[in-house]
């Protein structure tokens, strides 16, 4: 029980090392690069408008202190970092001024959470299942075919994925939505109607997803699978002439299960990087397309806020799959 | 004549692999008798393992069966289906795998790992299955409470007793042990030793043993084969075979363990030749020091030269070995 | 050397990425000789939307561009940064590592954090942000800052490896005979785990040119850098999908998957060989 607490404050108290460390980095980071967001804003507005005015200066100026940016770089970070932690507020949206960046991103994340964690948990279930199929029965001519797709399907950078579908589905063939992620004549709420439109909707971006991810998971779990096959454990099992449910359930797939995890938190950033494109190609209303939106504008807060909610997603994900450690594997239960 | 319990007809177990076949166990015949403790001494890599996984079935690919009976009980236990095999293993014929880190699930509580095999094999509940389990444990005498722990809780003499354990629990006829104490210190390799030496005793095993060490073998084998690059080169009663070895390997063996009369253990000249590539004529040739022409060029077959025992060498072509 | 051309994967990896490379070498005289010395980013050097012909064999795009120069020439970009920004990251890599392994300690335990983090947290925004805000990106610039971002891919690769090879008799035996530090990394241990630098130097190589079409394709970075991804980004805003005209898009994006594939089974191949089943196979 002890060394359990122990593990857990560990991971804690790694998790938040973690999260500040990448939150400084990335703070210092983006502030240090030459160029300033705010010289970039307005000089972006005069291109697009046409417009010079010996007054840029004094826009800045007056931009900069508006968004605290005038200050030096040590009070800024104090600043930001305390906002954050003690309101949550990552401060105004550029664009869509005075409403705060929080609220743009809060309206946007669930949409994302949601189609991004339907289809990752999707396809490592999937891609467990038909990995330790092919690794069980690695000497067969079938086994061997997927593999080889597999060893090309999981190269595939999702969002080039994205665009062949949605060329193919959306454009060429009109089988399923440009984009959205519900039909715009639907109201929102629990009807049928307007749950199938989800689905429609949300279905191919959740398949340039989860086409790769599968082939990924699956490929792992086969080398698992033999891997283990190779164990002396194994060898005694079968030689007790268990059946082969209770062998796979038991002796394959629980060992496998450990490194699974791991293999799911360490992709998940990975996963995250092309999901951003991915909403961006279907117009889906999450996180990712605000991102974009927020590029085009040059909306500095909005993206910094952004940045920090994935880092803080992805890495509170990690934790938890580390909190289920234990129960996967007693070996760290008890020290 | 007596009817053997268990005949193994001329076993081929290879391996694929990128230079051709690793030809591994070669062409074994043996005979097993019921009730008595059969030994497979050998140096590793001479495919004395093999030999056991064959039997039991326990191959992985890139290892196969090339050819091959086990005759059981009048049947081919290679032309039985999985399922079929799947009843009579460990019911019948158990097996105790190298005593290593490995040789249980980390991920299972003891517990489990007993009493699935009970489960899978006869119509108990939980409950008496549980019970069947504590009496085993206690047979090697391992505390109650073990039970409810997980493999690295344990010690590995601790590991290897849950293994014999478990391997007795269904009253089997025929138990493979490979390398049954090897991992060991050894006054736990004793120990084990003899915890199965008495459970044997006690429910009428047949063991076959395999292990490098010849000690065992002296100690509790009522007979035993020495092979050699995956060939039997010589079997018979123990007692014969440690006083008058007849094939040059098993007197290099001998040799080379240690005892009061001969302070420096000898060993065999040369090193063990290759699964992929053995050498052709007699496999022991180039490290025989009573090697003849006829050795390079003709294989020695196994031949019957007194009552029990067999030896593959052509020094007794003649039948006058004595 | 003699296990890998045994390995059909390695193989066919090398011959695609080989093919490739020479592809991207011979653009420039090929697009010379088919542009007659026009650059194949010049607008409006033909008229738009030509149906592939044999002139065209891609035809044009809305700008009046010849899609197989463009490819071609982007093809040379993509894989010029992809190898810049993975060598430097394959650098950083082994630089940290080695530190990593040899020193151990506090200092392991540190990169090992470090690489760990830039592994799980989403890079992309934050590549994205940086490209955006700085003024001027060239061809290098932004090789190092890819590199800054896929060093830690490679650097698992490596790891091990060192920690490994550093408990050998042979480094024990530098060590005896006062070789210092620098001398033992670079003369005994790094020939000894070539190959495993040469997985990771094609893993960062992926990971760049993953990211950096990643960020072109959604018009971020520099214009003037035709790379595959900025092909693809001017096939969709010039709404290529909208008229049909899939080519521009496709063969661009078949281009950059057989980059990825092929690094990949090298790497697959690779690993097959250096981890060999053989001692599973004949040892007993």
């Amino acid at each position: 029980m002890k060394q359990l607490v122990k593990y857990f404050l560990k991971r804690v108290l790694l998790y938040f090392l973690i999260f500040v460390i990448s939150l400084s980095a990335f703070f210092f980071f983006i502030n240090l690069v030459p160029g300033d967001p705010v010289t970039r804003y307005v000089q972006q507005l005069e291109q697009r408008y046409g417009i010079s005015t010996p007054l840029t200066e004094e826009i800045v100026r007056k931009y900069k202190e508006a968004f605290g940016l005038d200050k030096d770089l040590f009070t800024r970070y104090i600043l930001y970092i305390r906002r954050l932690v003690f309101e949550f507020d990552f401060g105004p949206s550029f664009v869509a001024f005075p409403k705060p960046a929080y609220s743009l991103i809060v309206d946007a994340l669930p949409w994302s959470i949601g189609l991004l964690g339907t289809a990752v948990l999707t396809s490592w279930i999937l891609g467990i299942f038909i990995g330790t199929v092919i690794g069980w029965k690695r000497e067969s001519k079938v086994s061997n075919f997927v593999l080889i797709c597999g060893l090309v399907a999981s190269q595939i950078p999702s969002y080039l994925l994205a665009l062949i579908l949605v060329m193919v589905f959306s454009f060429g063939l009109g089988l399923f939505p440009m984009g959205g992620a519900y039909s715009a004549a639907l109201k929102p709420g629990f009807s049928f109607s307007f749950i199938s439109s989800l689905i429609y909707h949300a279905f191919l971006p959740s398949m340039s997803l989860i086409l790769i991810y599968v082939f990924g998971v699956m490929i792992s779990q086969r080398a698992l699978v033999i891997n283990l096959l190779g164990e002396d454990f194994l060898k005694l099992a079968e030689a007790k002439g268990l059946d082969k449910k209770r062998l796979i359930k038991r002796y394959i797939l629980r060992n496998t299960l450990l490194p699974q995890a791991t293999g799911l938190a360490m992709s998940l950033g990975f996963i995250v990087n092309g999901f951003f494109l991915i909403e961006w190609i279907f117009n889906y209303p999450g996180i990712g397309r605000l991102f974009m939106m927020a590029i085009r504008e040059m909306d500095y807060n909005v993206l910094m806020g952004i940045t920090v909610t994935t880092m803080f997603c992805v890495l509170t994900a990690n934790l938890i799959i580390e909190f289920l450690y234990p129960l996967i594997d007693p070996r760290i239960r008890r020290g | 004549m007596k009817e053997p319990l268990i005949e193994i007809r001329d076993l081929r177990v290879y391996f694929r692999t990128i230079y051709g076949d690793a030809r591994s166990t070669d062409g074994v015949s043996l005979k097993i008798f019921e009730n008595e403790v059969f030994g497979i001494a050998g140096e590793s890599g001479c495919g004395k393992s093999t030999l056991v996984e064959g039997v039991l079935r326990l191959m992985k690919p890139p290892g196969y069966i090339k050819s091959g009976e086990v005759i059981y009980k009048g049947k081919n236990l290679f032309e039985l289906t999985e399922e079929e095999f799947n009843k009579i293993r460990w019911k019948e014929i158990a097996y105790i795998p190298q005593g290593s880190m490995n040789s249980l699930n980390p991920v299972l509580k003891v517990e489990e790992q007993m009493i699935d095999a009970i489960l899978s094999h006869t119509d108990t509940s939980k409950e008496e299955a549980k019970q069947i389990a504590l009496e085993a444990l206690d047979s090697v005498g391992l505390p109650e409470d073990v039970i409810n722990m997980y493999p690295h809780e344990l010690s590995g003499g601790m590991r290897q007793r849950v293994c014999i354990a478990m391997s007795t629990c269904l009253k089997p006829k025929i138990i493979f042990g490979d390398e049954p104490v090897t991992a060991l210190d050894v006054v736990m390799q004793k120990l084990n030793l003899q915890t199965i030496m008495h459970l044997k005793e006690k429910i009428g095993l047949t063991v076959v043993m395999v292990a490098h060490d010849m000690a065992w073998h002296a100690e509790v084998c009522d007979r035993m084969a020495i092979m050699y690059a995956g060939k039997v080169v010589e079997t018979g009663p123990v007692e014969e075979i440690f006083l008058n070895p007849l094939h040059p390997y098993t007197e290099g063996l001998l040799n080379a363990v240690p005892s009061l009369k001969r302070k420096f253990a000898k060993s065999i000249p040369g090193i063990a030749p290759s699964p992929l590539n053995w050498p052709p004529g007699c496999r022991f040739h180039p490290r025989c020091y009573r090697k003849m022409n006829i050795c390079e060029n003709e294989e020695p077959e196994l031949k019957l030269i007194d009552s029990e025992r067999y030896v593959a060498c052509h020094l007794y072509n003649g039948g006058n070995w004595k | 050397m003699k296990a890998l051309k045994n390995s059909p994967k390695f193989l066919t990896g090398l011959i695609i990425i080989t093919c490739l490379i020479v592809l991207a070498l011979m653009e420039p005289y090929i697009n010379d000789y088919r542009l007659k010395g026009h650059s194949p980013t010049e607008i409006g050097l033909y008229d738009i939307f030509l149906e592939p012909s044999w002139e065209h064999p891609l035809g044009t795009d809305s700008y009046g561009r010849d899609v197989l120069a463009l490819l071609l020439n982007g093809l040379k970009y993509s894989l010029f940064i992809g190898f810049t920004a993975g060598g430097l990251a394959t650098i950083i890599a082994v630089f940290l590592a080695s530190l990593a392994g040899y020193k151990g300690g506090k200092i392991e335990a540190f990169i090992t954090v470090l690489s760990n983090s830039i592994l799980i947290i989403p890079s992309w925004p934050i590549l994205a942000i940086i490209v955006l805000f700085v003024k001027k990106i060239d061809l290098f610039t932004l090789s190092v800052i890819l590199a800054f971002f896929s060093w830690a891919g490679p650097s698992r690769q490596i790891k091990p490896q060192i920690s490994s090879l550093k408990a050998r008799p042979y480094v024990d035996l530098a060590r005896v005979n006062n070789f210092s530090d620098l001398e033992i990394m670079f003369k005994e241990i790094l020939p000894n785990f070539l190959p495993y630098i040469l997985v990771g130097f094609s893993v960062a190589v992926t990971g760049s040119i993953m990211a950096e079409t990643a960020l072109r394709i959604v018009g971020l970075g520099p214009g003037d850098i035709p790379s595959l991804g900025q092909v693809i980004n001017w096939a969709i805003y010039s709404g290529a999908m909208a008229i049909g005209q899939y080519l521009v898009i496709l063969i661009p994006i078949t281009f950059l998957i057989l980059i990825f594939v092929s690094l990949n089974l090298i790497n697959v191949g690779m690993d097959e060989i250096l981890n060999p089943k053989l001692k599973q196979i004949t040892g007993m």
